[in-house]
């Protein structure tokens, strides 16, 4: 393409230093000295660091960290549930509601509430609730006969405790979407389908889902990275308890750093994690490569 | 036909219903809890004397900063925000916009994909190891610095997709009024990008305010942001759910004024990206 | 007037002075830095308001002024960590709780009170909290005789709280042994109300410090002679596991539901609620009992001290916070510290302390007459209970150890686990890092 002005390339390069800044000072340069703090021990006096070299010590001892390991599992699992559970929840409130337009602003507001509100409030808010003795939750069952149970003390329900909080988190974000995505769907093929007398399932699997499909790919692929990330709920109702049942890998991490003081540990934990990602990215993207190839 | 049209248009308004209650009672919840003595609040009674000793000892008392908090989160925020918005739309611009060539906006995009799929907490550890090394540890500079580049991701991707809103043709009819790149972009560009650039500017504003992962690690006493200082009350060995609750409350405020004044604008903003 | 500045110091040493002969105590005589005021970094915790009420009258008396840095436990600790590591401390005074102690003495972070002023003594009447306020820089361990490195600004142990009134309706007497108490349990176990509880939750220093003066008065230990060197790790050993069994059948047939996440803060609040009975809890949650804002149970709640093991031994749990200086200060704040931990330990002071409801860390203070209101009724059972503190782990590995022993404690509690094994990974673990941080450890065969 011939060139546009005379000065594109100096504009470009301008345009582009900030963000090249910002990730390589802040991204890249990080990730090497996790690198370097992974084969080393770091401690501080007098104000300065001091680095020894420890070789691979603290990567083998993450591949035997029974801890790392179940926060790695409860993180895939949580992450599975939850984001199924959400976007079906949210996908069929989008469904049952695309055709009311009364008040739609007022709705919302409402849903879009627990999407703006800091995690650490949403945590403070089912701590409230849950708690054994007092919690609203338990009272309630209370009324109903029903046994008062711990919820983010027992080994059985932590997990499934927290899930219920991400799904009452982004449930409303994924509705949102949805509707978005379903409010922008051509009425024509609609139309034709209602002509047709076309049963609801089959408009469903035959006409919305194939239409809504990247909507939902990219509403899927944002909660599950987000999901991989949860750290705010879990530091307020579980700390990564009881025993390791809610332990996710941004809590191994943070404590590793930050209550136990063990930064190589800490960093060598970090690039493992980087790594495992990077894995599941290429594996994504080899699928998605592979879906791509096949004949429609 | 009618009759059960309207029992269809019924149900469908129960289930919003519903789904919006179970929404907002639980905020509702938590700010009643604010205004009950500690007592009623482990006693789990729904009826009782309101009282705003919580507020007080969390606004004026001598073990609390939460004014101060207040006020780091919103500096922080706003100056993330800026930071954020303006290396990401100039990015999102160039890398659009500028015939960047192929290979640096695969790497660009890839890596900002790659570095927000990863926790961040795998990146703490080492920010507060090099922000300390400079001198910088626990200072608002390192806070500010890591919120930008946190929410730089996403700034890029919205700012991406509203830009490809703005027809080429624009800028080619600017091109042709002998326009420079800058002014290409000052007055005709930006101009359209203003109401995304809304929409971005409000999302990436309230996730700065909203973190805590990085502001835990990354902050002191008198840089702490308010989800910090909540978190402050919320510990094993002295619970303290009025103060907890109370902090929470005026920790909703500014999503709340963003609310009613920005629903339109935010809603555009979160939906950008998924569909386009 | 040769020098204009000279009248200002002068005069402030006659009020000062005067101050001095009011509360009759010697005073130091140290230069406060005006410019700046006296940095204590403390932690979010029970006591921080009647510690924040004294040092209100310690800024009135000295014209001083106070800045607290108040942060949550592990906060304060991550804080006073880079505190003492850093080119000068941003705090003149920090607040270290006992667990963390060894670690902070063996770094050798801290200055030696007596170097700093020799003139300094540590008032005999000041309780010795096992030796903790000591420290031998050579053999790097407490020690009676060593250097006074701290003074102790509360003083929080164990204490068994019951419910007096339940008591009385079913006759029951306050218990002298641990079988006593269990007894006593299951007497008052009821659906509205729990018999006893002791914390189960896997946390930073949650079970296994509610677990240890079970422990150690059933005649087990961590190791077998910290204290003079001995690494060896003997917690596996038949009166540990005899010590976890009583644990878990208690906890089982008379405490409250969910022990896997009781806290410190949920048995106070059940405690407070009227929904448990008996319960062991550091001293410093006694001013909630009697508040109405916070309890449903005023004027019902009594104190004694904990319950003998089967060979009559009683140990409690130390939980206290000592105040010490950093070394990387300069000598003028140093002194400026060193004055108000000396104003601290007065016999006057820790009078006034007490009548904040704090628990004062002087015996004399405990022992004196407080007047007839009944929110001092705790202070004869931290009296008696003064000569049977222990350090859990004075070791500076504390903070891993415990968290070893957390997790076994918790799995044993909710049932994830048998006692006999969980007690031998908890040697396998610790031992383990014992060995990693370079002492001299072993440790005893498993337990069948």
């Amino acid at each position: 393409m011939a060139r546009r002005w005379p000065s594109l390339r100096l504009w470009r390069a301008g345009s582009l230093a900030p963000l090249v800044l910002f990730y390589v000072l802040l991204t890249l340069l990080p990730v090497l000295n996790l690198a370097a703090m992974s084969v080393s021990d770091v401690s501080w006096a007098a104000g300065r660091s001091h680095w020894s070299f420890v070789g691979a010590e603290h990567l083998a001892r993450v591949a035997d960290d029974a801890v790392y390991r179940a926060g790695v599992r409860n993180t895939a699992w949580f992450a599975a549930v939850s984001v199924s559970i959400q976007m079906l929840l949210g996908f069929t409130l989008a469904l049952l509601v695309s055709r009311t337009t009364r008040g739609s602003t007022l709705w919302r507001m409402v849903f879009l509430l627990p999407i703006l509100m800091p995690g650490i409030v949403i945590g403070a808010i089912w701590k409230l609730m849950y708690d054994a003795d007092f919690g609203v939750i338990n009272q309630v069952l209370a009324w109903f006969g029903a046994r008062a149970r711990d919820w983010t003390g027992s080994p059985e329900l932590a997990m499934a405790s927290i899930i219920a909080v991400d799904v009452w988190h982004w449930t409303p974000f994924v509705f949102l979407l949805m509707l978005a995505g379903l409010q922008s769907l051509p009425p024509e093929v609609f139309e034709a389908a209602r002509v047709d007398a076309t049963p609801w399932w089959r408009e469903l699997t035959r006409i919305t889902l194939p239409l809504m499909l990247p909507t939902i790919v990219v509403t899927l692929v944002f909660r599950s990275i987000m999901a991989f990330k949860v750290f705010d709920e879990i530091y307020l109702l579980t700390s990564g308890g009881p025993g390791t049942a809610t332990e996710v890998i941004s809590f191994s991490i943070y404590r590793t750093f930050f209550v136990q003081g063990r930064a190589g540990y800490g960093a060598a934990v970090s690039l493992v994690t980087m790594m495992l990602i990077a894995m599941v990215v290429v594996l994504a993207l080899n699928l998605q490569a592979r879906l791509a190839r096949r004949p429609a | 036909m009618r009759p059960r049209m309207r029992i269809a248009a019924g149900a469908r308004l129960a289930a919003l219903t519903l789904a919006a209650l179970a929404v907002l009672l639980p905020f509702v919840w938590i700010v009643a809890a604010s205004f009950k003595y500690e007592i009623d609040i482990t006693m789990g009674r729904l009826v009782f004397s309101p009282t705003i000793v919580h507020f007080d000892e969390l606004l004026f008392s001598r073990g609390s900063d939460f004014l101060r908090n207040y006020a780091n989160s919103f500096g922080v925020a706003l100056v993330s925000t800026a930071l954020c918005l303006s290396a990401g739309t100039l990015g999102a611009y160039a890398l659009d916009r500028l015939d960047t060539p192929a290979w640096l906006r695969h790497a660009l995009l890839g890596w900002s994909m790659l570095y927000y799929m990863t926790p961040q907490m795998t990146l703490v550890g080492s920010w507060y190891v090099l922000f300390r090394q400079v001198g910088l540890g626990e200072s608002y500079t390192a806070l500010v610095l890591t919120h930008t580049v946190m929410n730089l991701p996403m700034a890029l991707w919205l700012m991406g997709a509203f830009l490809r809103d703005v027809p080429v043709e624009l800028e080619e009819a600017a091109r042709v009024d002998a326009c420079g790149p800058v002014k290409t972009f000052t007055h005709v560009v930006l101009p359209l990008l203003r109401p995304g650039l809304l929409a971005t500017g409000a999302l990436l504003f309230i996730f700065s305010w909203n973190e805590f992962a990085v502001s835990l690690a990354l902050t002191r006493n008198e840089t702490a942001t308010v989800p910090v200082a909540l978190a402050k009350f919320a510990q094993d060995f002295d619970m303290k759910y009025g103060a907890m609750a109370a902090a929470a409350t005026l920790s909703l405020l500014p999503a709340l004024l963003l609310l009613l004044l920005a629903t339109r604008s935010l809603v555009r903003g979160l939906t950008q990206g998924a569909l386009k | 007037m040769t020098r204009p500045n000279r009248s200002q110091p002068q005069r402030r040493r006659w009020l000062l002075a005067g101050a001095a002969l009011a509360s009759g105590s010697p005073l130091r005589l140290w230069a406060q830095t005006a410019a700046q005021p006296l940095r204590i970094a403390v932690p979010q915790a029970p006591w921080y308001p009647s510690f924040e009420r004294l040092t209100t009258v310690f800024e009135r008396i000295h014209a001083a002024k106070v800045a607290f840095d108040v942060s949550p436990f592990t906060g304060l600790l991550e804080k006073t960590r880079n505190a003492v590591r850093s080119g000068q401390s941003p705090f003149d005074l920090i607040c270290i709780n006992s667990q963390f102690i060894p670690e902070f003495y063996a770094g050798g972070f801290l200055e030696p009170l007596a170097k700093i002023d020799p003139r300094f003594k540590l008032q005999p009447e000041v309780i010795a909290y096992d030796n903790t306020l000591r420290w031998d820089a050579v053999r790097k361990v407490f020690d009676a005789k060593g250097e006074v490195m701290a003074v102790p600004v509360n003083g929080n142990i164990q204490l068994l709280y019951y419910r007096a009134d339940l008591y009385a309706a079913k006759g029951l007497k306050v218990p002298r042994t641990w079988d006593e108490l269990a007894a006593n349990a299951r007497a008052l176990h009821g659906p509205d109300v729990a018999g006893f509880g002791l914390r189960g939750n896997r946390g930073f220093f949650e079970a296994s410090y509610d677990f240890y003066p079970l422990l150690a008065s059933f005649g087990g230990d961590i190791f077998r002679n910290a204290a003079g060197g001995d690494c060896t790790v003997v917690i596996n050993s038949p009166e540990a596991l005899k010590a976890l069994q009583f644990v878990q059948q208690l906890a089982k047939e008379a405490g409250p539901a969910g022990v896997g996440s009781l806290t410190q803060a949920r048995l106070i609040q059940l405690l407070t609620g009227g929904k448990l009975a008996q319960a062991v809890l550091v001293a410093a949650a006694w001013p909630q009992m009697d508040d109405p804002q916070r309890s449903a149970v005023v004027g019902k709640v009594n104190v004694a001290p904990l319950p003998a093991g089967p060979s009559g031994k009683v140990v409690t749990t130390l939980g206290h916070w000592i105040a010490a200086v950093p070394k990387n200060l300069p000598s003028e704040r140093k002194k400026a510290a060193l004055g108000y931990l000396d104003w601290f330990q007065q016999k006057a002071t820790q009078q006034q302390y007490r009548d904040t409801g704090a628990v004062p860390i002087r015996q004399d203070v405990l022992l004196a007459d407080p007047g007839p209101d009944p929110k001092y009724r705790l202070l004869p059972a931290v009296a008696a209970s003064s000569g049977n503190t222990r350090l859990m782990l004075p070791v500076p590995q504390a903070a891993e150890i415990a968290d070893a022993m957390e997790l076994q404690l918790n799995k044993v509690l909710v049932g994830e686990a048998q006692p006999a094994a969980a007690l031998n990974q908890m040697a396998r673990d610790i031992e383990a890092l014992m060995a990693r941080a370079g002492m001299k450890t072993g440790r005893l065969p498993d337990l069948r």
